[in-house]
This record gives C-alpha cells, structure tokens and sequence, in this order.
C-alpha cells in the first residue's frame, strides 16, 4: 500500500512543489534542478523506456508473423525495418570519407582511391595508391589504410554526417514516408470541410463565411479577386434571400437591379480599385479575421486550457487526483 | 431540365469522397507541372520579419534553429533556406540548432542549397551544432550555458577548438534568435526560455495551423513578425528576391483551396435543395 | 505572478473546503462528450466491436497525457464490465506503463483480473506519422465501433478522426490542444474542448473534491473577466483623459 500509493503521491507532491517554487525561488540548486536536471531525469528515464516499447513492439508484431494472423505481411515488414535501422544506426558506420567525398562503406572507399593500371609498364605491379605501386590489392588497400587515405566518421557524428548511410536511409526512405502521411491531410480536410461544412443554423452559417474567406483571401488567387466583384456577389446572394422571404419576383428584380446599379455606379465613381472598399477584400478581410476575432476567441480558449492545465496539476501536486495510479 | 439540374446538384452533394481526392490530388498536381504564376502579396507580418532582419546589425552572430522534419518540410524548409539567404547575404554569423532529430538532416539539405551560392565555409561561416534531445531543456541550457549543452558540434569536433564560438556563451550573445517551428519543441519554447527571459530579439517561422496559437505573441511584441506557413514563406521569398519552392507552390495551393470551396458551395447547394425537397414530400 | 499563483492554489483549498462543509455537491452541467462515452462502449458491445483508445502522442509529461489516462482508466472500468474487447496503441513507452497500470486496476476493481490482457495496451513508435500510420491500418483492419481521442494531439488529429469517420465508427475526442479542437469539432461525433476535458476526471468520479477544483477555475475565470473589462473601461477613460489611473500600468501589463 506504501509503495504503490503514499510513496507515488509523495514524490509527485515533492517533485511538482520543487519544481513550480525553483520560479520563483531564487536558490541556483533549486534553479538547476528545475531547469535542467528535473528535465535530464526524464529524458533518461524516458529513453531507457523506449527500449520496453521497442519489445513489446517486436513481441507483437514476431506473434503476428508467426502465427499469420490478419495483415501479418505489415507485421513482416514492421520487422525487417525495424531490424534494418537499428543495424545502420548502431553497427555500420556507414560514412567514410576521403577527401570531401562519402561513401557508405571502406571497401568502396578504398575502390575510389586504388587505381588499376593495366599498361605494359606497370604489369608488375598494376595497382596504384597516389604515386605508390602494388602487386597485390590487399597490400593497396593496407597501405591506403595505413596512410589515413580514408576517414571513417566518428561512432555517434555518423548519424548526423553529410553523405553517410544513415543519412540515406533518412532522405530516400524516412523523408519521403512521412511527406506522404501528411500530404493526406490535404485530401482528408477537403472531404473533412466537405461533409461537415453545412448552413445549418445561424453559427455554422458564420463558420462557413469564414472559412470560405479565409481559404481563398489566404492564397494570391484571393487577390485577384476585386472588392467590387464580391459586392456584386452579395447583392446577387441578398436578392436570392429576398426572393425567398417575400416570394415575389417584382421585389427581387427591383432589389438586385438596384443592388448592382448601385456598386456599378460606386465602381466608377472610384475608378474601381481591386482593393477598396477594404471591408470586401478578401485578402485584408481575412487578415482582419485572423488578426481580431479568431485571435480573441483563441486566447480566451488558451486562458481556458492554461487555467484548466493549473488546476489539473495542482489536483495531482496535492494528491487529490489519484487516478493515474489506477484509483 | 431544372429538375435536372437539381437532381444534378444533390448528386454532387452526396459524392463519394475518393472523387473529391482525385480531383484535390489533380488540383495541386497541374499547377506543379505546368507552372502558373501568381502575384504574391505580403503581409504586415511578413514585412515586419523581413524588417526585423534588416535591423540587425551586419555582421551579427543569428541562432537559426530548425525544428521540424520531412512531413512539414514543404512549409517550413523554403522559409528557413530564404532566412538562411537573408541572413548570409548580410554577412551574419549563422549558428544552427536542432531540437528534432530530424532537424539535423532539414539543416544539412538547407546547407547544401545554398553552399555554392555563398560558397559557404564550414566554422567561418556558420557552425552546425546540431541536434540535442530535452526540449525546453535545450533552450534552458543555451540561455545559460551553451557549453553545458553543446560540448562538441554536429561532426564531433569540441566547441572550444571552433574559433568562431569564442566569446559565444549563451544566447545572450546572439544578436537574434529564429526558429522554423513545426510544432513541439518549438516557438513557444523558444519564446518561454528562450526570447523572454534573455531579452535577445526574435522571432519564428511556423505552419499554417499553427498561426493561430502564435499571433498573441506577435501581437505582444515578443516575436518581431511572423512566417505563416507556406503563404508566408512565399511573401518572404519575395521580399528577399530569391524566388523558390514556396511561391511555385502558391498556385497549387490557391487551386486546391478553390476546389475545395466549389466543392462547399455545392455541398450546401445539394443540402438546402434536398430539405426543400424533404419538405415537399412531408406536407 | 507569485501572487497569483498563490491567489489560485488558495482559492482552490478554500472550494475544496466549503465543499467539504456542505451535503451537495456542486453543480456540474453535463457534458455531452463524457456521457457518450458510456453510450460509445455499448455500442461496441452491441456490434462485438473493439473499442480503440488513443491517449494522446505526446509523454506524460504533458498534463493532457495524464487526463486521458485518467479517462481510460474509466473507460477500461466499462469495458471490464461489459466484456467489451479494448485497445490502446500508445507512442511512448512511459505512456504505455501508466495506461498499463491504470486499465489493470479497472479490470481488478471490476472483478474481472482474467479479462485483462497486459497487450491492450501496446507500444507503436514515437514517430508521430508512423504511430498515425500504425492506428489508422488498425482503424481499417480490427474496425472498432467507437473511437476515443483523449490527450494531446498534432497534425495526426485529423487523419484518426477522417479515417474513424471512414469505418463509421462513433468518434469521441478530448484535448487542450487549442490547434486541433476545430479538426475533431468538424470529424468527431463529440468533443471535450480545453477544460472539459480536464474536468473529465472530476465528472466521471463525481468525487467532491475533484468537483471543487472545477468551481475553484470556474470562480479564477470569473475574476480574470471582471479584471479584464475594469481594466479594459479603465484604460479607455484614461485614453481618453477622463481619469489620470490606468489599471493596466498599475498591475504592471
């Protein structure tokens, strides 16, 4: 009961105060602790952590492939992956340099600095390293080895290096996988916004004026699209609401007639500026959005998040939140 | 034939989604091939980065810190080559950080983009440090001691043997602080850690969606403009006049977004005819 | 800000002793997202469906990792209850001992120990669009009846919640994640938005003190508006030359 509830508690309690005085608290231990090392013991923690995941991850995914049960292909391929990465990041360098050039193994190093003659004169000894002659390959590739002709990069820098294998693996394989993920998004949002986007009511309504200006208003073909197009745009839109209210066509002709009669005369008037009035440019109107209510509405949402985030975490510094202990 | 037409537009509504991807996926694709031009107009944001750049004194020691990867690379990565750019040609000093592992390749790709327009001279022109897990962590150490988190760069050499980081550390050395941010860590690490408690100027590229959370703190004044997303990074490719991937994938994106507001049109069209219709057949 | 932190954690004890001093609990208006819950697990039981559950991507570290766990901890009592089959893919290796311990104890308290099976709960990648990919083939492949989204999210929100959508399968989401709240509002059939998420534990356990904590930032929120219009009227007389005192320079802002 100590161990699996009062001790828990109380290092939470011990660890959460620690942390939340070392603000304003003004003692270097208790600054470091807070800055550094609270954060250090986790990332630790954390990081021995992964290697649990990791089996449990290949536990699974060794049960699916042997027993073949449904979609055991991924599971092989989970597998294969899995054990390639960890062999290129932990047993293969994977980069050796000679001069500014990289290449994935010593071998293919070596093959790039050792030349072979096969003229009359160097018969004897057909391989050359730099000005060097050899008789044999292996003593080329010893003495090309000797001579530091080849660096192989540091244990560690290797999975950072310009060039090296891990790098490969990165840019031709990792890269390209999680570009495609997220360019789903691309579709799922349009059948998202499709679906859901619906005048059903007074708000949604709202929500989708507002998305439609700022998706268009946000990319350069918003700006092409003149104030005074939009005006004519919502007298058409008012007209049709009109008709709708009054059922009668006299009132909607006279009403959209005027409408436009009225824009067109405007227009002139001002020489018809794509940008002017500003109220009706989408791009400074979606500006506008951003900038007033969407900022005012997501900070009052953040201060809701923020205060609910404080109280949540002095419920578990006080211990009067125990559920993630399982009670 | 309006009957028709109706029929047609309820239709529409209910189509099946893997219509809406094809034509989603036709829409970016064909502007991608056959290139269109559109003329990009910057925002007060931008512009404001743009001058906050500027201000800085030639010469500066700039911390550029790429934090995101592969999957947000086509938003972040152009806005991070053309601060690069920006910052190159005003003869900064550029030291670049990582808090994504996957940043440390993203810094290496922007690098090499640009090597042989600068001809770029590895610890005289910039310092890779590189990638260092902790998050907050990181940007805590570097606010007090760079040395406590960096003791070697990217390719394993001792910062101390690095004569370009002599008199560099903390980040109160720096003149300015950017960071392309994808998500966590990120801008508001930095702003928390980083840009707040030490005073030093800076400011941030982010996606998108993540304008959003970030426009309170360009509004406070604690990042000098903003990068929004790849429209951003378009604006920003333009006011440094080094045209890139950002404003050639405007036009995709202006046509994306295009379909997908028909396709919100006509999705509500087919809603009010079918209630209309609903309501017919109820009476 | 030490005051105010100090103002907070003391308003928060005080609620939590007025509340111990009287018979009611206070009132806690009903949150359509956590009553779908309930209704969500039933239906899974009804179709023999398993039910997915996804804490979140981020570590617990993250105070909205913590929520969702405390929720799947209530979910797991359901689901030891009505035998319903439950499935918890994980990002974090530390994420997945806590969601372990928290479902085991659900399942022991319902007396249900033999159910419980330690691989419910298992570890994908810390990757964020691997572990996306991951849920989603699990999404299409086992076909769960209901979806629970609780905890912090990213870009990968929309790509459960669309995909979930796909299968026809009831979605409940909860997050602080102020970026991600519009995403799960437009696909999911419900969600806890920011703090009805956090209170997701105290509506759940229906426990007084956890109730308390909930009046106590109900009564915070209702100071910081009445600070913000003072200061808000305050600053536009003083604008305006009408009065020489400006509360916002005052509290220092």
């Amino acid at each position: 009961m100590i161990l699996k509830r009062y001790i828990p508690i109380a290092i939470v309690a011990i660890f959460g105060s620690l942390t939340l005085s070392a603000w304003f608290i003004d003692n270097e231990t208790i600054e470091t602790f807070a800055n550094d090392d609270a954060t250090q013991f986790f990332d630790i923690i954390a990081a021995f952590a992964v290697f649990l995941g990791a089996l449990n991850l290949l536990k699974l995914q060794f049960i699916k492939f042997i027993k073949k049960q449904k979609g055991w292909q991924y599971s092989a391929i989970s597998i294969l992956s899995f054990f390639f990465a960890f062999i290129i990041g932990f047993f293969i360098r994977g980069a050796y340099f000679v001069d500014d050039k990289v290449f994935f193994t010593q071998e293919a190093a070596l093959e790039s600095i050792i030349i072979l003659d096969v003229s009359k004169e160097q018969q004897e000894e057909p391989y050359k390293v730099q000005e060097n002659s050899f008789k044999n390959l292996s003593d080329a590739k010893d003495f090309a080895i000797k001579q530091n002709l080849i660096t192989p990069v540091d244990w560690g820098a290797h999975v950072q290096k310009n060039g090296s294998l891990f790098q490969w693996m990165f840019k031709y394989i990792f890269s390209p996988l999680s570009a495609t993920m997220f360019a789903l998004l691309a579709f799922f949002v349009a059948s998202a916004s499709f679906r859901a986007f619906r005048a059903r009511n007074f708000e949604a309504s709202l929500l989708l004026l507002a998305g439609i200006i700022i998706m268009i208003g946000r990319v350069p073909a918003g700006g092409l699209i003149s104030s005074w197009m939009v005006m004519y745009l919502i007298v058409l839109v008012s007209g049709l609401y009109i008709h709708y209210l009054k059922k009668k066509n006299n009132v909607t002709i006279i009403f959209t007639l005027a409408g436009f009669i009225l824009v067109t005369i405007a227009g002139m008037i001002t020489g018809w500026p794509i940008d002017k009035p500003s109220i009706f440019y989408l791009p400074l109107l979606q500006e506008w959005i951003y900038l007033v209510p969407n900022a005012a509405g997501s900070t009052a949402i953040l201060m809701g998040i923020g205060l609910g985030i404080v109280v949540t975490s002095l419920r578990y510094i006080f211990g009067l939140e125990k559920s993630y202990l399982g009670e | 034939m309006i009957r028709n037409l109706e029929n047609l537009i309820i239709k529409i509504g209910d189509v099946d989604r893997r219509v809406i991807f094809v034509l989603i996926g036709l829409a970016v694709l064909i502007p991608l091939l056959t290139p269109v031009s559109l003329p990009i107009r910057e925002t007060p944001t931008t512009v404001k980065f743009y001058e906050g750049i500027e201000e800085i004194p030639k010469g500066s020691k700039v911390l550029v810190s790429f934090d995101y990867g592969p999957s947000t690379r086509p938003e972040i990565h152009p806005m991070n080559v053309a601060v690069l750019r920006h910052m190159l040609r005003n003869e900064h000093k550029v030291y670049i950080s990582c808090l994504w592992p996957d940043g440390i390749y993203m810094a290496l790709d922007a690098l090499e983009d640009i090597s042989d327009e600068f001809s770029l001279k590895e610890y005289e022109d910039y310092v890779l440090l590189g990638y260092r897990p902790g998050a907050e962590a990181v940007i805590k150490g570097l606010a007090s001691d760079l040395r406590k988190v960096y003791t070697v760069d990217a390719n394993g050499k001792f910062i101390d043997d690095i004569e370009m980081m002599n008199n560099v550390k903390n980040l109160n050395d720096f003149a300015y602080i950017y960071s392309g941010s994808a998500g966590y860590p990120g801008t508001f690490e930095w702003v928390k850690y980083g840009g707040d408690p030490t005073g030093v100027r800076m400011s941030s590229g982010t996606t998108s969606v993540q304008v959003n959370e970030v426009i309170p703190y360009v509004r406070s004044g604690q990042l000098i403009g903003l990068l929004a997303g790849m429209p951003g990074a378009a604006e920003y490719e333009k006011l440094v006049e080094s045209p890139g991937i950002a404003i050639k994938g405007m036009a995709a994106q202006s046509f994306a977004h295009i379909v997908i507001v028909v396709f919100i049109i006509f999705g509500n069209i087919a809603f009010f005819l079918k209630q209309k219709k609903e309501r017919k057949y109820s009476k | 800000m030490f005051v105010l932190t100090l103002s907070v954690i003391f308003i928060m004890l005080y609620e939590i002793r007025l509340t111990k001093f009287t018979d009611k609990l206070p009132f806690l208006r009903s949150i359509p997202g956590l009553k779908a819950i309930e209704e969500a697990v039933g239906r899974s039981t009804e179709m023999g469906k398993p039910i997915l559950f996804v804490p979140g991507i981020m570590d617990m570290n993250e105070v909205e990792t913590v929520a969702g766990v405390v929720v799947l901890g209530h979910v797991a009592n359901m689901t030891a209850k009505y035998e319903t089959e439950l499935d918890v893919p994980v990002a974090r290796a530390i994420v997945m001992q806590a969601a372990r311990q928290v479902s085991k104890e659900a399942y022991l308290t319902q007396g249900r120990p033999e159910l419980y099976n330690e691989d419910m709960v298992h570890y994908i990648t810390d990757d964020q669009f691997a572990y996306a990919a991951a849920v989603n083939g699990i999404m299409q492949r086992d076909e769960p009846a209901a979806c629970l989204y609780m905890g912090k999210f990213f870009a990968e929100s929309l790509l459960f919640a669309e995909t979930g959508n796909s299968i026809g399968a009831i979605q409940i989401a909860g997050t602080g994640s102020q970026t991600q709240i519009p995403f799960f509002v437009t696909a999911c059939d419900y969600t806890l938005m920011g703090e009805e998420f956090f209170a997701a534990s105290a509506y759940l356990s229906q426990e007084a003190d956890l109730i308390a904590g909930i009046t106590a930032q109900d009564l915070i929120k209702v100071i910081l508006v009445i600070v913000i219009l003072f200061g808000t009227v305050s600053r536009a007389l003083f604008d305006l030359g009408l009065v020489s005192f400006d509360f916002i320079t005052l509290i220092g802002i």
